[in-house]
């Protein structure tokens, strides 16, 4: 359920500033925040099962998700990650299997933060203005004035705070994918579902906007689980990396490499040329 | 803002009108002339003066009040269940089971030729008129407001259900706005045939009105009177649209389609 948490919180100052107060501090040296932020989600799969019209598509998956870090989901097209995304989210029910996503310990449940998902598409509503459909991710939250505020910091955050007032189709594709991040982060998610949110930006903007996401990561400490079939995009954000094949998880694979990452990375390529060689079948011990 | 329009604007606006201006120029040259016989078509100047007449008497101002009257009356009660059907059957799946097919067979019927029925029914009352424009409004407002709730992006409305809207807000964000643009085009479909309706209706049936006064006319031979009416209709229309296209312009300002169109 997506409870309402955010009604008590004081509007957050500045982008900087804004992370939760007993968050740890970024670490000079960009290594990821440790896992267990105060806000992050915790996420744990059972035995899950899906199948559409009796086609299984998940049979019997299990996987759990610390609070606070950053998976990645990569595999074939029709290998069933994003319905295990929507699952997660609440999108689809499961055939069988149980799907726990829990806050942190001593949360009061009515404040456990919302989950949110970003689309492939950025799903705007053409008829609202910019900042209107960033106020779409407070629904129900506090006054209208209020979630309008909120919502024009959140337009800060991505560096359109000047697009407010305007119609979604006078923006660029990135910059409305940009719009949709604003509205899945304004409500201070705990878990961020993003479905191959960058897979229709050109080569730049992608690059912008992974940039983007895992600043906001970082400055936030939300629970984050990307499905891509990037590799590469997956290698450059996450703290996680899972190849899903046939319904199960084939492999996991952590990647330790430090923030900030440079791209072309040689560990990074590495891992990258490991991943790929595992989807597209090439003999190599795992 | 309040600058004075250039003259590239003033070009602009004046185009549309270039045609009917030169075509009221060559008839009133052509009856001056003596080309066409001022019996059959009055010259614009004739009309004109009928004009005058009509307003001095006060029977132009009467029977425009009373055929608007009636016009509206049965839009806001043909287009009003109309919309409302339209809503109801793009929202639900049994309502339009249940109801479709049968507005689908009474669509495909002619609304005028009721009109004997409609004599026998209410005589030549005001319910017969009432009837008819209500019945030829609803049809264009229903099938569009139908197709525009039908046509909205299931996309966005998994999008409004995810951020946790309700049914109401989920309607009032999501799928009227939605459906906007195609409730407009049935609002200006229905605008001409309620028009249409209530002038052949008058024309027909009836003791007052704009159509009566055309009929009247006639059984006088005052052609320019005759003419003066159909005149009125052509402006009645275009009045009708301009105020649905400003509508559309105000509400539809997301849409580039109609951006400063």
């Amino acid at each position: 359920m997506l409870v309402d948490t955010l009604s008590r919180e004081a509007i957050p100052g500045p982008a900087s500033d804004r992370r939760p107060p007993d968050a740890p501090a970024r670490t000079e040296a960009g290594q990821p925040v440790p896992a267990g932020t105060p806000r992050g989600l915790s996420v744990t799969v059972q035995g899950l099962h899906k199948a559409f019209e009796g086609n299984p598509v998940l049979s019997g998956l299990d996987l759990h998700l610390a609070a606070g870090s950053f998976t990645a989901i990569v595999g074939r097209s029709g290998c069933g990650k994003s319905t295990l995304l929507r699952l997660i989210l609440g999108l689809e029910t499961p055939s069988a299997g149980r799907i726990a996503v829990e806050a942190p310990p001593g949360t009061p449940p009515r404040a456990a933060p919302p989950r949110r998902i970003m689309f492939q598409e950025p799903r705007l509503l053409p008829w609202a203005r910019v900042v209107d459909n960033v106020a779409v991710g407070l629904t129900g939250l506090g006054s209208r004035a209020g979630r309008r505020g909120r919502a024009q910091d959140a337009l800060e955050e991505v560096g359109l705070a000047d697009k407010a007032g305007q119609w979604p189709s006078t923006l660029s594709g990135g910059q409305r994918q940009r719009v949709a991040l604003a509205r899945a982060l304004v409500s201070r998610p705990g878990l961020l579902a993003l479905d191959e949110p960058l897979g229709a930006l050109d080569a730049l903007t992608r690059i912008g906007m992974q940039d983007l996401i895992e600043r906001i990561w970082r400055a936030q400490g939300f629970t984050a689980l990307l499905v891509t079939h990037d590799v590469s995009e997956a290698v450059a954000l996450a703290d996680r990396i899972l190849v899903v094949e046939a319904g199960r998880i084939a492999l996991d694979l952590r990647v330790d490499v430090p923030r900030p990452r440079r791209r072309g990375d040689p560990d990074l390529a590495r891992l990258e040329g490991r991943i790929l060689d595992h989807l597209l079948g090439t003999p190599q011990a795992a | 803002m309040a600058h004075l329009p250039s003259p590239a604007r003033l070009r602009d606006a004046a185009v549309p009108w270039l045609v009917p201006a030169a075509i009221l120029v060559g008839w009133q040259a052509a009856v001056s002339v003596g080309l066409v016989s001022n019996r059959l078509m009055p010259a614009p100047l004739d009309v004109l003066r009928a004009g005058r007449d009509a307003v001095r008497t006060g029977d132009l101002w009467t029977n425009l009040g009373i055929s608007t009257l009636r016009a509206l009356a049965g839009f806001v009660v043909g287009g009003g269940i109309g919309f409302a059907l339209g809503l109801a059957n793009g929202l639900s799946r049994l309502s339009e089971r249940l109801t479709d097919t049968s507005v689908q067979m009474v669509r495909n019927v002619p609304h005028l030729s009721l009109i004997p029925l409609v004599i026998l029914w209410f005589g030549i009352g005001e319910e017969a008129k009432l009837f008819l424009v209500a019945l030829g409004v609803f049809f264009p407002i229903y099938a569009n407001t139908l197709h525009g709730i039908r046509s909205i992006d299931p996309a966005l409305v998994e999008m409004g259900q995810v951020y946790g809207m309700s049914r109401t807000e989920l309607f009032r964000r999501v799928v009227l706005p939605g459906a906007l643009p195609s409730i407009f085009v049935g609002l200006r479909y229905a605008l001409g045939i309620m028009w249409l309706t209530l002038i052949v209706a008058e024309t027909i049936s009836a003791s007052s009105g704009l159509g009566y006064m055309a009929m009247q006319a006639r059984e006088f031979m005052l052609v320019d009177v005759v003419v003066l009416a159909i005149l009125i209709y052509a402006l009645l229309g275009k009045l009708a649209d301009t105020l649905t296209r400003a509508l559309e312009r105000a509400c539809l300002a997301w849409n580039p389609a109609y951006r400063s169109a």
